[in-house]
């Protein structure tokens, strides 16, 4: 069958003019913020909540006040043990809480790039998921976040930009439909070791 | 795939119950697209996609293949299907080594378009759409109306009814009600299903990635939790390099829903690896081509191929607002559908979709891959009248009126008798607009016809 498809393609296009890539667009803005804070005020719009902290120490306090209101909580693979919370552990399908980290972010999508790497259902089994990025790894451009995790092992990578939403019951805008209905990204300017 | 657009003029008119759900869905569509195309140098991006995929198109066998081998470096299994059996042929083969039951299935047209659902129950294996959407329909055994807003004809009230029916959810329960029923069955579904069944909307040759766009999560966790994940993929779907993906995800998104980008992205490429701690451990990537490649052989119809399935189309077209889609009786509605189909299930069974528009041009300023609708129905149409489709009164008509208007003699004479008719002849019932006439006056005829007019000098 491949060759029979192969074939019926190579037919079609028997004579039709070759048009050349047309290379890579830059979709930067000129005069857009700077990338974390265009980043923020992409993902706010999408309905997601962000946080900024100068470092792990910074950022602990307001990581725990917050994990108090969850009874369990289901760590990604990469979270560094100075962010972990001191809340019960459970497998994402139980957990209230789900803690993952990003591989990159992306400022005019308002997006967060996740690895497979860190645990997929962690990223979308409990209700509420909050996501620790490291703010030297948010780039400009969708563009240039994806090109930074080019290469990187793991079987998938997900964008995740908001919180889970439809509008599919008589148009109205309902949250928290399959994945997580609430969603906190936590930005630390200087990044913890493992 | 199956069409029943014959019957279009009838459930064309029929659509009356269905007008005010659709209408107020595709304006609020086509308002946000408006406004995202605005936020970007939208002009250029659409270029840059109509470039980037006619280069794939026209390098689609050599694409074909790097993804083959980038897929299968990756851990995927690669099938190729030249029609609908073939499909149906490589699912049973899945089900049956998988001793497969229950399988989800995210969102997908080509799914439809290969009637993968009907394969599925004729295997015994329960199938459960989990977009929230395709969920209600399968409920209410409809097919989808619109190619991302599935169920945008129905109304909140008959959601409402159907759920206090099938789940005993109160009469005038909210939407957020319903959609917590929805996902306690769809999350049990998610986590005891054998079987994940997506399309694709993206496949990037470069690095064997499939890529899906969606709102809810549920596409996420169908390629997240069953052990097994099955990718349909149109062979048009390709796209050449990863660097292209990032602007095609936005501008979908844009042209789609007006959104910067979709919720929620998933980009595949194979099955779980020893770095990741969960997954499936099999992805299987369909390649369909299904009458794909006899449209690229098309030297016109061709160009319909760019398509990334946004809808943008349906929500500018003036008359897919007030018809919905289900009056096209095909699974591509709308002016996209009125141009594919043909290509796809050949003009003869797709007759008379390229004649249901006005030509106003609004698909074409809305497709961010540029596809000149317009032509390709004016292409569809031509051929239909040559091939003797179309209908011999119409034939009839346009050819007395051909007669008259290329010569002038019996052109003036005619306008002359016309003018000279008393009133109550002029007001003869007319066919097919007697309501839009009730309710306007008729013109009344000038005393001195503009040829007159002219002779005499306009002031």
């Amino acid at each position: 069958m491949r060759e029979q498809v192969l074939r019926r393609v190579r037919e079609a296009l028997r004579g039709r003019p070759r048009v050349p890539h047309p290379g890579a667009l830059d979709t930067a803005a000129p005069d857009a913020p700077a990338p974390v804070e265009h980043f923020a005020d992409c993902f706010r719009a999408a309905g997601g909540e962000v946080h900024r902290f100068a470092d792990a120490d910074a950022a602990r306090g307001w990581l725990h006040g917050f994990a108090a209101r969850f009874e369990s909580v289901s760590h990604g693979a990469g979270v560094p043990a100075s962010l972990a919370l001191p809340v019960p552990e459970a497998p994402p399908r139980h957990a209230a809480l789900g803690v993952s980290v990003a591989r990159a972010a992306a400022a005019q999508s308002g997006s967060l790039v996740l690895s497979s790497r860190d645990g997929r259902r962690t990223q979308l089994l409990p209700p509420a998921h909050v996501v620790l990025v490291d703010a030297a790894t948010v780039a400009a451009t969708l563009g240039e976040a994806l090109a930074a995790c080019r290469g990187d092992g793991g079987s998938a990578l997900a964008l995740h930009s908001g919180p889970s939403k439809s509008a599919d019951i008589g148009q109205v805008m309902v949250t928290g439909v399959h994945g997580p209905g609430r969603v906190t990204a936590v930005l630390l300017d200087d990044w913890p070791g493992p | 795939m199956e069409i029943r657009s014959r019957e279009y003029p009838k459930r064309a008119r029929e659509g009356g119950d269905v007008r005010a759900s659709v209408t107020g869905a595709t304006l609020t569509f086509d308002a946000h697209r408006r406004a995202a195309y605005a936020g970007v140098a939208a002009e250029e991006w659409r270029r840059w996609a109509e470039g980037v995929k006619t280069h794939l198109l026209t390098h689609l066998d050599r694409y074909l293949e790097e993804a083959e081998e980038r897929l299968e470096a990756n851990g995927a299994r690669v099938h190729w299907a030249g029609s609908q059996e073939d499909v149906h042929r490589i699912l049973s083969g899945i089900i049956k080594r998988r001793g497969a039951r229950r399988a989800v299935k995210g969102k997908s047209m080509l799914s439809e378009e290969l009637e993968v659902n009907g394969l599925l129950e004729k295997r015994g294996v329960d199938v459960l759409e989990t977009d929230l959407g395709e969920y209600i329909l399968q409920l209410l055994e409809q097919p989808p109306s619109h190619i991302v807003g599935p169920a945008i004809h129905l109304s909140l009230d008959e959601i409402r009814r159907l759920y206090h029916e099938t789940h005993g959810t109160e009469p005038d329960a909210t939407p957020d009600e319903l959609a917590a029923v929805s996902r306690v069955i769809l999350r049990e579904a998610f986590l005891a299903a054998d079987l994940g069944i997506t399309g694709g909307n993206f496949l990037v040759a470069e690095t064997g990635t499939v890529a899906l766009i969606e709102n809810e999560g549920n596409i996420r966790l169908t390629t997240s939790a069953p052990p097994v994940h099955v990718a349909l993929v149109g062979i048009e779907k390709l796209l050449p390099r990863w660097s292209d993906l990032a602007v095609f995800l936005q501008l979908t998104a844009r042209a789609a829903t007006g959104q910067p980008v979709g919720n929620y992205v998933s980009m595949i490429h194979g099955p779980r690896t020893a770095e990741d701690p969960d997954g499936p451990e099999e992805v299987h990537v369909v390649l369909v081509d299904n009458g794909r490649s006899d449209v690229l052989a098309d030297p016109e119809a061709w160009e319909a191929l760019r398509c990334v399935r946004c809808g943008a189309c349906l929500n500018a077209c003036p008359v897919y607002r007030q018809t919905g889609g289900h009056a096209y009786g095909a699974v591509y509605s709308g002016p996209i559908g009125s141009v594919l189909n043909p290509g796809l299930a050949g003009l003869h069974a797709a007759m008379p979709l390229p004649f249901a528009s006005s030509l106003c041009g609004a698909c074409e300023e809305a497709c961010p891959v540029r596809i000149p609708i317009p032509e390709l129905l004016l292409s569809w149409r031509r051929r239909a009248v040559e091939a003797g489709m179309d209908s011999r009164a119409k034939a009839a008509l346009l050819k007395a009126w051909t007669a008259v208007a290329t010569r002038p003699g019996v052109y003036r004479a005619a306008g002359g008798v016309l003018h000279a008719l008393p009133e109550p002849v002029r007001r003869v019932p007319l066919p097919v607009v007697g309501g839009w006439r009730e309710v306007r006056a008729d013109p009344e005829p000038s005393r001195t016809s503009f040829r007159e007019l002219w002779r005499e000098g306009i002031e």
